[in-house]
């Protein structure tokens, strides 16, 4: 089992507006293959040659070296199956009808449908988990249940390749990864190739193995989530800023579109802010603050920490200590110089250790030298202290002259000229 | 399905029974039998010669012809319903009968004698309208290798829009003629011969074993173009098959009974309100059904207003559209086919 689909120099236009340009590239047997790319990058255009519907008017598709036009329509018909975007299903026929048609491709003219046929239909549902289906009529199902009668229906093909276009785009995100997972499934079991269009890539580092990136018709990156999903890639083919991370749980390669300061953002704030610390919780009051545009420091910060890859991302000035060591005396210097340029500084909801208590002489070095300082979510500050000294500390900066602020939306009205209270 | 097979085979005796002179159906069948060769059961009874003469001269082929006619159309109108994947497609959506239509009108006007093979330059000239039609229209919605059914038959309706406008031109100017002309076109079966019988009823085999052999793929074609071409279906070749097969159904239909309404567009829907929509059903139960409707219609057209006779096309609308909406209430839902796609 299993199809090598080789694609050699494909050009395709619609009109003068050219679709595929010299796209090459291999999908070896067994692989599973997710087909990224913008909107009009040509995914579907592209699968729409491999499944024979549209003419390239130039270059090769191979299935396992056999040249795709010369194959006769059963033939290919045994070799892949294509799950599309959607089926057009508002007729009485039952699900059951809708998978046999899965057969087609092995039924000869005037040959019955018989006990082995009906097997496999069997099967095919089995494995889809639509058998509770079988006797319902296609037009009456959801669009999760009918996208899975479809996939059914490539089973009972019997393919040794798969085609999917956008089999997800109309799905809630729980058939998304359970038609993906069968996709997935019959990759690894059976070894059947498998290559989707997809838009969310997030979703297709999940369930694919190897990526190819199109944009403008052509394969931009191919291989490995590492070596396709980049920020640079992404930047290039989307035409969005991105970020990538590893999911929480899985591991898996992650992206996400990056907001940069909109430039139409009317409050602009102009005064320039210190933000101390980072971690998740301090996220909002890094995103706030940048988009009202601010000029922002960050620090200290260890170099995974989400604040420092803000601060690289947006390229704010940051001073970066190695994690899982005390500061020394140099980046404890050049932190007060920072705090001591900035109009004001910010405590965001930053968890409190042994670490980084220390940082807070500096502060109320600063403090005293009257420079306002903004604590917020005073309330929660245990949930976060793992030194069991943070409230006492925080507390003593309060008698100093800090200002506790309850949430990041209180900040911004403090740094939004006019939108509040200025202090001092 | 033996239902149907048993419907049509009532609805043809009682148009052998029924008619200006009544004929008994037990005299129906002696003399049905008699003709037979080695048979004989006339021993005892005296059946007119007359009786038999109108049955078999005059009633048998008219009722033969009204089951090839009335099969064609409604054999014709499932395949186009399904190929377009449109509830509205009818036998004569793609033009075919306005082709006819000019074409037969034109002789009429034109008065030609002329005939080959015993037919009159009316059926003649509308058989080759109709095909002549459908090659224009399949060209005008060829893209290369590909026909899109969707172009196909907007394609088919511009042309038909253009030819009733010149067969409403010709039949302005019909001057006496007009009767003829308005009396073709609401089409009939009146002085159906066994000439016509065997030019007909092998068209009509030959149409539908054509079509009723790509059942399957028209099946898959339900599902859209592509979805049937995922399957292995070669579209374009059974596209061109089965436009071929039901344009031949549709155009010897046309050419020997006119325009005949209704049968071709009801009932498909029918059948597939019932039963569903496989074509290895819906084929040769639209075939029977079709067949019966017309039989059953055009004796009514004979019996209402003896000796004289309606139209056949009045009474198949007459009573077969109340009984389509009251199955389609029934029903309620219209799901079991898709919107024009």
């Amino acid at each position: 089992m299993g199809l090598n689909i080789e694609v050699h120099g494909l050009k395709l236009a619609y009109g003068a507006q050219p679709v595929l340009e010299d796209t090459t590239f291999t999908v070896e047997r067994g692989d599973s293959v997710a087909l990224l790319g913008a909107n009009g990058a040509g995914k579907s255009t592209l699968l729409r040659c491999i499944s024979r519907i549209l003419k390239p008017t130039a270059g090769h598709i191979l299935l396992d070296d056999q040249e795709i036009a010369r194959l006769d329509s059963k033939e290919a018909a045994r070799m892949m199956a294509v799950v599309p975007q959607e089926t057009a299903a508002d007729f009485d026929f039952s699900v059951e009808d809708i998978v046999m048609m899965g057969r087609f491709p092995y039924l000869k003219r005037f040959q019955k449908e018989d006990q082995d046929d009906r097997e496999i239909v069997r099967r095919s549902m089995e494995m889809t988990g639509v058998t509770h289906l079988a006797d319902r009529s296609i037009a009456t199902l959801s669009g999760g249940e009918k996208q899975r009668v479809v996939m059914a229906r490539a089973v009972c093909q019997q393919p040794q390749a798969l085609l999917l276009d956008e089999p997800t785009a109309n799905l809630d995100i729980g058939y998304q990864s359970m038609l993906l997972e069968l996709a997935a499934r019959l990759n690894r079991e059976q070894k059947v190739t498998v290559i989707a269009a997809i838009h969310d890539i997030n979703l297709a580092v999940h369930h694919f193995n190897r990526f190819i990136l199109l944009a403008g018709g052509r394969v931009m990156a191919a291989g490995r989530a590492e070596e396709v999903i980049t920020p640079e890639n992404i930047q290039k083919s989307y035409g969005v800023p991105a970020s990538t991370y590893r999911h929480p749980l899985h591991g898996v390669l992650q992206v996400s579109v990056v907001r940069g300061r909109n430039p139409d953002e009317k409050n602009n704030c102009g005064s320039e802010v210190h933000v101390i610390g980072g971690g998740e919780e301090a996220m909002p009051v890094f995103e706030m603050l940048n988009q009202s545009g601010c000029g922002l420091t960050v620090g200290p910060v260890s170099a995974q920490d989400s604040g420092c890859r803000f601060a690289h991302f947006h390229s704010l000035p940051v001073i970066i200590v190695p994690p899982f060591t005390s500061m020394n005396g140099a980046h404890r210097k050049e932190h007060l110089e920072q705090m001591r340029n900035a109009d004001l500084v910010v405590v965001p909801p930053i968890p409190f250790g042994e670490g980084n208590l220390p940082i807070f002489d500096e502060v109320r070095v600063i403090l005293k030298e009257g420079k306002p300082v903004y604590i917020i979510d005073l309330d929660g500050v245990e949930k976060r202290d793992y030194s069991g000294k943070a409230r006492s500390l925080l507390e003593q900066m309060i008698q100093e002259g800090a200002v506790v602020l309850k949430s990041v939306e209180d900040l911004k009205a403090v740094i939004t000229p006019g939108g509040g209270e200025q202090n001092e | 399905m033996g239902g149907l097979v048993l419907l049509i085979l009532l609805a043809m005796v009682g148009a052998m029974v029924f008619g200006a002179v009544s004929i008994g159906w037990k005299n129906v069948f002696i003399i049905l039998i008699d003709t037979l060769p080695f048979a004989s059961l006339s021993a005892g009874i005296e059946i007119s010669p007359t009786h038999e003469d109108i049955l078999l001269q005059i009633r048998l082929p008219r009722v033969l012809l009204a089951a090839a006619v009335g099969s064609s159309l409604a054999v014709s109108g499932a395949v186009f319903q399904g190929l377009f994947r449109n509830p509205m497609a009818d036998p004569y959506v793609i033009g075919i009968s306005s082709g006819a239509a000019l074409g037969a009108v034109f002789a009429m006007l034109s008065g030609f004698s002329l005939a080959v093979g015993g037919f009159g330059a009316v059926p003649l000239f509308a058989f080759g309208g109709g095909i002549g039609t459908i090659l224009v229209v399949y060209n005008m919605a060829r893209v290369g290798q590909a026909v899109p059914v969707m172009t196909l038959l907007l394609a088919g309706i511009a042309a038909s829009a253009f030819l009733s406008a010149l067969v409403s031109l010709l039949t302005y100017f019909a001057g006496e003629k007009l009767h003829m002309v308005v009396f073709w076109m609401m089409g009939g079966l009146g002085g159906a011969t066994w000439q016509q019988v065997q030019v007909m009823v092998p068209y009509a085999l030959a149409g539908y074993i054509c079509v009723s052999l790509f059942s399957r793929e028209l099946n898959a074609m339900l599902l859209g173009e592509e979805t049937a071409s995922h399957l292995g279906v070669n579209t374009e070749r059974v596209k061109k098959i089965l436009l071929t097969g039901s344009s031949l159904l549709v155009a010897a239909a046309v050419s020997t009974s006119g325009i005949i309404g209704f049968v071709g567009l009801v009932v498909p829907h029918f059948v597939r309100l019932v039963a569903g929509p496989d074509h290895r059903f819906l084929l040769p139960a639209s075939a029977l059904l079709g067949g019966a409707l017309l039989i059953a219609t055009d004796t009514l057209a004979r019996v209402v207003i003896a000796p004289s006779e309606l139209p056949v096309g009045i009474i198949t609308s007459l009573i077969g559209a109340p009984i389509f909406v009251y199955l389609l209430k029934k029903r309620k839902q219209l799901r079991y086919f898709g919107g024009g796609g």
